[in-house]
């Protein structure tokens, strides 16, 4: 059995919206997944259901055959996309958090990772900029040892040669036991790397399939297959 | 759980320090310009901490509910349960240290104004006052502090709790509805009446003997708690019943 995760029916309304309705989805391990859509498409919703920060309407989700629980956090890394990190901490003081609290973070690693993006952990959250922040959230949800990671816009704000830097994390994060799910808008910079597309439209899966076939089937990047799903939007 | 407690105090050690400076300075400045400076310092310390106190325990979980900085704590391997003792754990600590900064400033307050006033000060006469509260010559004895103070703690965590609970409601339940500080404020007072016509209706079929109690008369320490009784079970039910309410909430409806 080769499936990770496992989204049945899965709907989000709020008050005056209509977020997510009867997505039905099957993540496989060993490959990652780009999660496409424009803005309010769903994208963050979906991930912060599966990430515990939100809850569903009505539906189901399974990780590893199991509903999510708290439990189930300890094996799913999220990177939101704000920046939610507590403004009086310094870098160090997050990472000794991390640590503290996920029993499958690599200390090491996180630092490691930290000074060849040049985010020096002695610097005071408060004073990043959005760049530099946006870095830290990708080096610290990627130095988890778990099967779940989900990264929302991992290359906003980021500079065009950290970019490289992030994709490559991303790229040697993936093992054949994980998955790896990216939500962007920078689809051209980052489709290289895709295995999986899931185009997401107005909470609904508009388009979903094997990112090869999908570009030999049209004939087109993956960025021409966004602009085909969501040209007229 | 401990971690979770020592991540709440790191969080806000930056207006511990202040607070305590803040209230050190003040204290030296109006005990060094009158006599009555330190009894002044003494009657605002209770009502502006009282204040801070209130304040800094809703925005302590205020801001996880209602800041994107709350994903650091929900995100962990965390129990709703465990997140919410933790918070009121964090804040009974809180309560007691405040109690004992001010048990602190009253015994050096004290000590300055006897010194000052150059009344000579005998020490055999400290020993044999804490001599006559121990062994109950004043009409109480440490098993009546005892019994007040558990009181009063258990009368403030089920406080706390009613607050958490009030919050959370909000966050999950209601979610979606609009201004939040003030629903969160009118779903803590439907709790309080709620909780007030329970207790009343129970009070109401409990010994007679709680209502009729003199207490003009010198009381035994176990007829205090017995006294106290009914009320504090009160206390320690809703303690259980809102924190399983608030943790089962955490657990399964929170939207951030």
């Amino acid at each position: 059995m080769n499936e990770l995760l496992k989204i049945q029916h899965l709907s989000k309304y709020y008050y005056n919206k209509n977020a997510l309705n009867d997505v039905n989805l099957s993540l496989e391990k060993g490959k990652i997944y780009g999660l496409l859509g424009p803005n309010g498409s769903g994208k963050t919703t979906l991930m912060k259901i599966i990430a515990g920060l939100h809850k569903q309407t009505s539906g189901e989700v399974l990780l590893n055959n199991r509903p999510l629980s708290y439990k189930t956090k300890a094996n799913i890394s999220y990177m939101p996309t704000e920046n939610f990190f507590y403004d009086s901490f310094k870098v160090k003081d997050i990472v000794k958090f991390y640590s503290d609290m996920y029993e499958d973070f690599q200390v090491e690693s996180a630092f490691n990772t930290l000074e060849k993006i040049k985010v020096d952990p002695e610097f005071s959250i408060s004073k990043l900029s959005s760049g530099l922040v946006g870095k830290l959230k990708v080096a610290l949800a990627l130095s988890r040892n778990v099967e779940l990671y989900m990264l929302d816009e991992p290359l906003n704000g980021v500079d065009v040669l950290s970019r490289d830097v992030i994709i490559d994390l991303i790229t040697r994060s993936c093992g054949e036991n994980k998955v790896i799910v990216v939500s962007t808008h920078l689809v051209s910079e980052i489709e290289k790397i895709l295995d999986s597309l899931i185009f997401l439209k107005d909470g609904t899966i508009a388009l979903a399939g094997d990112a090869e076939e999908l570009r030999m089937s049209r004939c087109t990047s993956v960025e021409g297959i966004y602009k085909e799903v969501f040209g007229n939007d | 759980m401990i971690k979770l407690i020592k991540y709440e105090f790191i969080k806000k050690y930056r207006l511990i320090a202040i607070t305590i400076i803040a209230s050190i300075t003040l204290n030296i400045y109006l005990i060094t310009r009158s006599a009555s400076g330190g009894i002044a310092f003494l009657s605002l310390f209770p009502m502006i901490m009282g204040v801070l106190f209130i304040v800094d325990i809703i925005k302590m979980y205020s801001d996880d509910l209602n800041k994107k900085s709350g994903y650091m704590l929900f995100m962990t391997p965390n129990s709703g349960y465990k997140i919410i003792v933790s918070k009121m754990i964090t804040a009974v600590i809180e309560g007691l240290a405040i109690l004992l900064l001010y048990f602190i400033f009253i015994i050096i307050n004290g000590a300055y104004m006897t010194f000052q006033s150059g009344v000579e000060v005998n020490f055999n006469d400290i020993i044999y006052i804490v001599n006559n509260i121990i062994s109950g010559s004043f009409g109480f004895n440490l098993a009546h502090i005892f019994v007040f103070m558990l009181t009063v703690l258990l009368f403030l965590i089920s406080f706390l709790t009613t607050i958490y609970t009030a919050m959370t409601i909000r966050k999950s339940i209601f979610s979606e509805t609009k201004f939040g500080g003030v629903l969160s404020f009118v779903i803590f007072l439907l709790l309080n009446w709620g909780i007030s016509f329970v207790s009343s209706k129970l009070f109401n079929v409990l010994d007679p003997y709680y209502y009729t109690f003199d207490f003009s008369s010198q009381v035994t320490a176990s007829e205090l708690a017995h006294t106290f009784l009914p009320m504090n079970i009160l206390s320690i039910v809703q303690i259980i019943l809102l924190t399983l309410c608030s943790g089962y909430l955490l657990e399964k409806k929170i939207n951030l």
